[in-house]
């Protein structure tokens, strides 16, 4: 039932299939996903959230029959039961839907890691896929609530360089951040991401502390022959 | 003229692109219904917004401007781009149309450039990565180095140089 749901909405909402990871060598490229306990999060979210709605809107219901049943003439109480009865209906399929849509938010969730660059992918109505190198990068943030830590969950910020975004340089909502949400091995990619940060020393902004690359070793190479030649050219000026 | 080196040179596909698809126009049409009763001032700054729209794809970065009143033009250096953002909703998904946003190291809350109505988005976001700071292989030697080249050759010429001069020396 449900893989006939997903792929109808897959296919209406036309999703793109899995993402390409980013170049860098085949061998390097690790795809990650979100924890199962990730999923289990964002369900009790559901529940809590359609419990509370329905304890609301119940409440509300009940009030507006009470009332209806008192003072309403006849057609008005039919109207109000129409009404009535098409909200249920929608609130029902509302509930139905953000229960599917936690189901394919986990699932339509890759975390791509290469030796050069990582992508983040997820959404369903909204797709949003972020790419960046590891060059551009400034900060590695692991971070868990109480809820994620006692579900064994955390989830790991890489920010680039920039500022923006309405909360701050650390918030989610930043363009920066490519945020690898409910991980249960966080820790794990955070450090395959430093160990492939670590061929990139002069990531980010910033002065590099580093030794010469081997382009500027070539050149430094060719400028000492020039200076060795210059030295001659007087020498030899000298003798003659 | 030197010719530039193959890394440099823009795909055909991608330097053609100078304008929009047409299909932007209806998903801007679509973007200007969502305002309601903004409709007719929404649709108008979109309209002209599609029709004054131009890209430029060069060696060295995009180049993009619109607008009429206020003319925006806009010029962004590949090697400054930080992250890319491949954006789309359903909407426009259904006209295949997706959102690049870029992002450079500037402290913009928004992007930095929005290249919106791309024949092929994700190709062109490809091509954007291709040319980010990183992207390549670092441990990757070039075959020549530009700045080794010239000095090899100035080293050479002073060599000459000298070699003339104390063969003029032994003459003399």
């Amino acid at each position: 039932m449900f893989d006939w749901l997903r792929s109808v909405i897959l296919s209406i909402t036309m999703v793109p299939p899995e993402p390409h990871p980013p170049e860098g060598s085949a061998a390097s490229v690790r795809i990650f996903r979100a924890g199962r306990n990730y999923y289990r999060l964002r369900i009790l979210g559901w529940a809590f959230g359609s419990l509370w709605s329905a304890i609301v809107l119940g409440a509300a219901g009940m009030a507006l029959e009470m009332a209806a049943s008192r003072r309403f003439p006849p057609w008005g109480q039919s109207l109000w039961h129409t009404i009535a009865a098409i909200g249920l209906i929608l609130f029902l399929a509302s509930v139905v839907w953000a229960f599917v849509q936690q189901q394919l938010n986990y699932e339509l969730r890759w975390y791509i890691v290469t030796d050069r660059s990582l992508r983040v992918r997820h959404g369903i109505i909204s797709t949003h896929e972020l790419t960046t190198t590891f060059a551009n990068i400034q900060e590695i943030r692991v971070s868990a609530g109480p809820l994620q830590k006692l579900l064994g969950l955390a989830d790991l910020e890489i920010q680039s360089a920039g500022g923006g975004g309405g909360g701050g340089p650390h918030s989610s909502s930043s363009a920066h951040v490519a945020r690898f949400s409910g991980l249960d091995n966080a820790n794990e990619i955070r450090d395959y991401v430093v160990n492939c940060l670590r061929q990139y020393r002069d990531s980010g902004l910033g002065e590099a502390d580093h030794s010469p690359s081997p382009e500027a070793s070539s050149a430094l190479a060719a400028a000492h022959t020039v200076l060795e030649e210059a030295r001659g050219l007087r020498a030899a000026l000298g003798k003659s | 003229m030197t010719p530039q080196p193959i890394h440099n040179q823009i795909p055909p596909e991608i330097a053609a692109i100078t304008r929009p698809k047409d299909e932007l126009m209806k998903w801007y049409f679509c973007k200007a219904l969502a305002t309601t009763f903004a409709f007719p001032i929404t649709i108008l700054l979109l309209y002209f917004r599609f029709h004054t729209m131009r890209y430029k794809f060069d060696t060295e970065g995009i180049h993009m401007g619109w607008g009429i009143i206020v003319r925006h033009e806009v010029m962004l250096n590949y090697s400054r781009i930080q992250d890319i953002h491949l954006h789309s909703n359903v909407f426009e998904r259904w006209l295949g149309l997706a959102r690049i946003e870029i992002q450079t190291a500037a402290g913009s809350s928004g992007s930095e450039m929005t290249l919106e109505g791309l024949p092929d988005p994700e190709g062109m976001r490809n091509f954007l990565y291709s040319r980010m700071r990183g992207a390549h292989d670092k441990h990757a030697t070039p075959a020549t180095d530009p700045l080794a080249g010239v000095l090899t050759e100035i080293a050479s010429e002073l060599r000459a140089i000298r070699q003339a001069v104390e063969q003029r020396g032994s003459q003399g």
